[in-house]
Formats: C-alpha cells, structure tokens, sequence
C-alpha cells in the first residue's frame, strides 16, 4: 500500500523562479504516472518534491497516508532513478547496489542474495565487479535501475532514465521497463518530455506546461479528449493539424464545424455536450489528427508537398491553400496518386474533430470534463 | 600508404613545435633545477667547504654520510622535523576539512570571507606573521601569557620560545596557521565540485549526512586530500624561514630542524658537501614518504 496524494504542490526557487504551480494529482498504489511536458514545465521538479530533494514551498505531499512535507529523503523510503545515473564512482556495480541494504543494515547474505537476484533480472551479472565508468550508457542505466530494485522502495521514482540512451537502446529499455513494471509491485512516478514513452508506459499521463498540470488521464483520453490546444498538439505523432479561424455554427439546432470550404455537421455526442454548455456560433480552432484524414473524396483539397513511404502508411505533408497539413494514410486503404505535386481531395469524420476555442485555446467539449464522462464514443478502437 | 606517410610527417612536425613551445621553459629547468640538483648530489660526495674545493683531494665518497648518522644534532634535527611532519599534516588536513565542510554551503559572500580569513596568513608573508606571534608568545609581555593568567591556568610567566618543553609547539601553532590556508581554499573548491546527484542519490539511498559525507563526499575528494597532504608533508619539511625568524633552531637544538641545520652548516660553517649530502637524504625521505602517501591513497582514488 502506497498511494501518493499530491495537493497544491508549488515550488518557487530561491531568486523568486516559480518551477511549480499548482500541481493536485491522487496516486493509486502500484499505479505508474508519467509527468510529462516540455523542457522546463517543472517535471523534475516535481518529483524531487516528492523525493525530498527540494522543500516544498507550499501544499502537502502524502506518501502511504503520511504528510512528507518536511520528511528527510532518506526516510521517505524511495527509491530514485537519476537522468545522469548517478552511480557512485568509486563503488562497483555490486556495491552500487547494495549500498541502501548495507545504510538499511541488512544482512550480509541477504544483500547478496538480493542483488544478484536483481543482477539476475536486469543481464548484468557479470559486470557486478566493475566500476560504472567502465560500462556502456545502456549497462549503466540498468545498474541505476538495478539500484532502485533492490530496496523494494514505497514508491518508484524515474527522471527521464532514457533520455541519454540512443533510439534503439531508449526502445529496447522501455519495453523492458515495462516488463519490470509487472515485477516490481510499486508505485511509479516517471518523468520524460517524449510523448511516446509517456503514452507506452503510463497508466495514466500527466501533462504539464509552465508548471501548471493541463490534464491527467489515461494514454487514450489524452489522446482521444485533449482539453485544449496544447495537449492536442503535445501528443500524437505526428502532430495534430490545426486549422486557424474556423467556425462553429449553431443553425437552428444544430452544431457544424466550418473548416475551410468544407461544413461537417457534428456527431451525436458533439451535438449534446455543445448544446449542454449552451455553446452559441463561434470562432474556433480545429485539430484533425494526421491518422484521422482520408483521401480521396471530400469537400478539402490540397497540393502532395513531400510523401514519405514509410511501409504500411504513408505521411503524406500537403499544402491545403496555405494550411499546412500532415495525412497519415494507412497503404492499403490508397486508391488515390499522391505522389508529389498531385492535388487530392481530403475530409473526415466529424466525430473526429477537435473543437478548440479560438479565444482560450480550451476544447468547447472536453474542457475540464475530461475524465468526468468516461464512457463517450470516441474512436476507442484506436491502437496506440 | 601516402595517407599514413604523411600522418606521420605531420606528427613529427606538431612534436617538433610542441617542443620548441616548451624550450624556454626546460631551458630553465634544466638550468635552475636539475643542474643544481646533480650539483647538490656530486658535492655531497666532496669534502667541500670554503677552503676546500671540490678536487680529486678532497673526494671523500660517502663519508659525509657516515659522518651524519654519527651527528647528534643532526639526528635531533631530523627527529623534530618528523615530529613536525606527524602533528602538521594530520592537523593541518583534518582542521581544513573541517572549516571547509563547515563553509562550502554558506551563502558566497560568508564562504569568501572565511576563506579570506584563513588564507590571510599565507598571503602576509612570515616576517609579519613571526613579528606578531612573537610579540603573543613573549615571555614578559606577551597576550598569551597575560591571558592564561587571567583565566587562572598559570601563576607565572613561560617564556614559551625560551623553554625546551614548548619551543616546538610554538613553530606548530605557527605553522598550522600559515598551512591551513591553501588547503581549506582547495578543499572549498573540491566539496562544491561533487557531483550533487551522487550526494542525492545517496539521500534518497537512505544516507544520513554523515554518510553522505564520508562514503560519498570524501571518496570523491580523496585526490584533493593526497595533494593536501603530499604538500604539507613537504611544506613542512622545508619549513625554514619560521625557524630562523623565530628560535634560530633553539633553545638547545629543540627547534632545530634538517632544514635549518643545513642552511647552518651551508652558510655559518660553510660546510658545503655536508650541508649538500643532508639535502640529498632530505630529498630521499619526502620523496619515500610522498610515494608511501600516493599509494595508500590512491587506491581509492582511481576510478
Ligand atoms: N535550482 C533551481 N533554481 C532556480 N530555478 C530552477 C532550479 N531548477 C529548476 N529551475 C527552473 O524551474 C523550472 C522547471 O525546471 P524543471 O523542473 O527542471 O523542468 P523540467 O524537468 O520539466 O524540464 C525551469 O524554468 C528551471 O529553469
Ligand atoms: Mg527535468
């Protein structure tokens, strides 16, 4: 049992820089949360709230029901993977490991046994004897995670731990991350700025921006619900399109969305949230996912710019009368020449389209009720 | 072929310029240290003094050797300068790591000053220093005697420099605070430059601050210790100009260090193949002890 409780966390550094906001976030045991956002959105500093490693400025932190704000590090009984590793230079690989068991006083055989069983799990038995400036990036990111293992820590803590690996290793870890997911029963906190990992490895995401949270959710609500402009356009590869200075058009009853020369009339689900929020005609910006486009007939049109054949999709970036838009088709669904320089006709689905107010930036149908109403009808078959 | 051909051309070329950069200055090592240095070892084997000099007459082989190891005041000499050795270099490493662990943490402004505080003596030079220690020690009017008698420990003045008992604390209490200044600005420096994430790591490991410092701060500042000490060591074997300014080596040989007494038997006696054959097992005595110290301590440097 160890659920952390987050609420109203801030953190201004010393020389008045707020790194954090208002971050409220509920933890469940053995949940694993991914932070995640641009470059400075206050990730790390975050978690090394949690950690202990920074004071809290102000709001309180929870870890297993216990108030932590002033709880020294060492007693929080956590266990943290570092961007930089961390090993400690002068010890081997065995001692990197055992040394919380050897502070904890634990016994000399059970140390042992632990750390080879851990040593066991991550290939890196053999290395036990070596000094970390002898391994590779990728040995040495097992070793720190090899560290953490060890202690069977309350909570798991992990600030961008591939971030310095390189494509294939970075893959190659985060699939055995989550097979250590499964074998490590604890709570895990994990900080990157790569969507893709946070959509791989997160049971739910959080995303930050500028030190405020813009929403928590699972990969497929933040995919499917994004409450605003910046989470629409911060997950998904490739990036949403957005279509600037559209229309939202209320017309005897019913809701369309005006992009360009195209008007789709609104779903089911769009009509009754809109109409619900009592949403008159507006300004709005639209977001259609590039995997959401399909060729071949529609009321769009635009001008192939680049193809790339990328096997069984292509990426096709095309010129739509100044806008520019990303189309993911899957190759076996063309029946249309897009080879460079060809104009094609585009639309789809209206369910598909993102509402965004023009003026806030905030989805008109999942602003701030996002994870209120679960169960609407959304492309939930859609494979991340 | 032609590719390595000319890789090599070009090497010897960059080895060539590298060491006409570097003339000037082995020009004047080899002329301002190595010379004196096989200088220093070829008298020693001389009966070298004012009236004598070096010639196949006066060649004597090792005899000035001999003659040291049956020299009283040689020996004595030697004896103080370890015990100054022993006492200094412990004191002086441990003092400063100490102040520094206190002071690396304040804010900049209180870092500087302290270490400004304790570098002070380093810079004043000893002639100023000596003047002011004197002047605390002096048996008739001396603050230190003033104070110990206000406070009730003695009734009577000491004539600290005069007495065999205390002369040599004296040069120690001196030479501590000359010493401590340079290594508490190296050990500030070292402290702030460990890796804060290893110091993290080890918190979140479950580390109290003792633990932090001696299983992670000190491993990592363990080079900076063995050039603290190798220093010291040979600071204090050098120490000369404190002993001169100070006791002249008295009362009755007490503070009389090899140092000195080879500067004596150099300059007073002119007794220069003497003098230089101290010089030559000065040397061998730092530089074994000074290899002793690197390799104890190294072992936990290299990583
Ligand atoms: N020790 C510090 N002192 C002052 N400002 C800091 C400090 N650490 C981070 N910051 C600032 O806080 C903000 C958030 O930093 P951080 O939490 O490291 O972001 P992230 O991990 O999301 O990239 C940044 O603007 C950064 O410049
Ligand atoms: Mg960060």
């Amino acid at each position: 049992m160890s659920e952390v409780i987050i609420k109203g966390l801030k953190k201004v550094y010393e020389g008045g820089v707020t790194a954090v906001h208002d971050v409220n976030l509920d933890i469940a045991d053995k949940e694993f949360i991914v932070l995640v956002g641009p470059s400075g959105c206050g990730k790390s500093t975050t978690l090394r709230m949690v950690a202990g490693l920074e004071d809290i400025t102000d709001g309180e932190l929870y870890i297993d029901g216990k108030l932590c704000n002033n709880v020294e590090p060492k007693d929080r009984d956590i266990a943290m993977v570092f961007q930089s590793y961390a090993l400690y230079p002068h010890m081997t690989v065995y001692d990197n490991m055992a040394f919380a068991l050897k502070l904890k006083k634990v016994p000399k055989p059970e140390i042992d046994k632990k750390v080879r069983e851990v040593a066991e799990i991550l290939d890196i038995t053999q290395y036990l004897d070596r000094k970390p400036k002898a391994l590779s990036g990728g040995q040495r990111q097992r070793v720190a995670i090899g560290r953490a293992m060890v202690r069977d820590p309350k909570v798991f803590l992990m600030d961008e731990p591939l971030s310095n690996l390189d494509a294939k290793l970075r893959n190659q870890m985060r699939a055995e991350i989550i097979k250590l997911r499964s074998r490590i029963n604890t709570t895990f906190m994990y900080v990157t700025h790569d969507q893709t990992e946070a959509m791989t490895l997160g049971d739910r995401i959080v995303i930050m921006k500028d030190g405020f949270v813009n929403q928590i959710g699972t990969p497929g609500e933040v995919f499917d619900k994004p409450v605003n402009l910046f989470v629409a356009g911060f997950i998904g590869m490739p990036v949403m399109n957005f279509f600037d200075n559209c229309k939202l058009i209320l017309d005897d009853g019913v809701y369309y969305a005006q992009i360009r020369g195209a008007r789709f009339k609104l779903d089911e689900f769009q009509q009754k949230a809109l109409k619900q929020n009592g949403q008159q005609s507006c300004d709005i910006v639209a977001g259609i996912r590039p995997q959401h486009i399909s060729v071949g007939q529609g009321d769009l049109e635009a001008k192939i710019v680049v193809n790339e054949m990328m096997g069984s999709e292509v990426h096709l970036h095309a010129d739509s009368n100044g806008d520019e838009v990303v189309m993911v088709i899957p190759t076996v669904d063309l029946k249309t020449d897009v080879s460079m320089g060809a104009t094609v006709k585009f639309s789809t689905q209206p369910k598909l389209i993102q509402l965004f107010d023009k003026a806030s930036g905030n989805n008109l149908i999942w602003y701030d009720k996002a994870s209120a109403d679960a169960c609407a009808p959304v492309c939930k078959n859609y494979i991340f | 072929m032609s590719g390595s051909g000319q890789s090599h051309a070009l090497k010897r070329r960059e080895t060539v310029t590298a060491y006409l950069f570097m003339l000037p200055a082995l020009c004047f090592f080899a002329a301002f240290v190595v010379l004196p240095m096989i200088m220093g070892i070829v008298t020693s084997l001389f009966n070298y003094t004012m009236k004598n000099p070096v010639s196949k007459e006066t060649f004597i082989g090792l005899q000035n050797y001999v003659d040291l190891f049956h020299d009283a005041t040689f020996k004595r000499s030697m004896l103080n300068t370890l015990i100054l050795v022993v006492v200094t270099v412990p004191s002086v490493t441990m003092f400063s790591l100490w102040v520094s662990s206190v002071i690396y943490k304040m804010r900049p402004g209180w870092c500087s000053f302290f270490r400004c505080v304790f570098y002070l003596p380093v810079v004043t030079g000893t002639v100023a220093v000596v003047v002011v220690w004197r002047w605390m020690f002096d048996g008739y009017s001396g603050i230190l005697n003033y104070l110990l008698k206000a406070v009730g420990i003695i009734d009577k003045n000491i004539r600290f420099l005069g007495d065999t008992r205390f002369a040599i604390w004296c040069i120690i209490t001196i030479m501590f605070t000359t010493y401590v200044g340079q290594p508490i600005v190296l050990y500030v420096a070292a402290l702030g430059n460990v890796d804060q994430s290893l110091v993290e790591a080890a918190q979140v490991d479950g580390a109290n601050k003792m633990q932090v410092f001696w299983r992670i701060k000190w491993p990592q500042i363990m080079p900076t210790t063995l050039y603290i000490v190798v220093i010291t060591t040979i600071n204090t074997f050098q120490c000369f100009s404190l002993i001169q300014l100070l006791t002249s080596g008295g009362p009755s040989g007490s503070t009389n260090t090899v140092m000195y007494y080879l500067y004596q038997n150099a300059f007073s006696l002119y007794k220069y193949g003497y003098a230089n054959s101290m010089g030559v097992i000065l040397a061998i005595v730092i530089a074994v002890l000074s290899a002793i110290q690197f390799k104890v301590m190294s072992k936990d440097v290299s990583y």
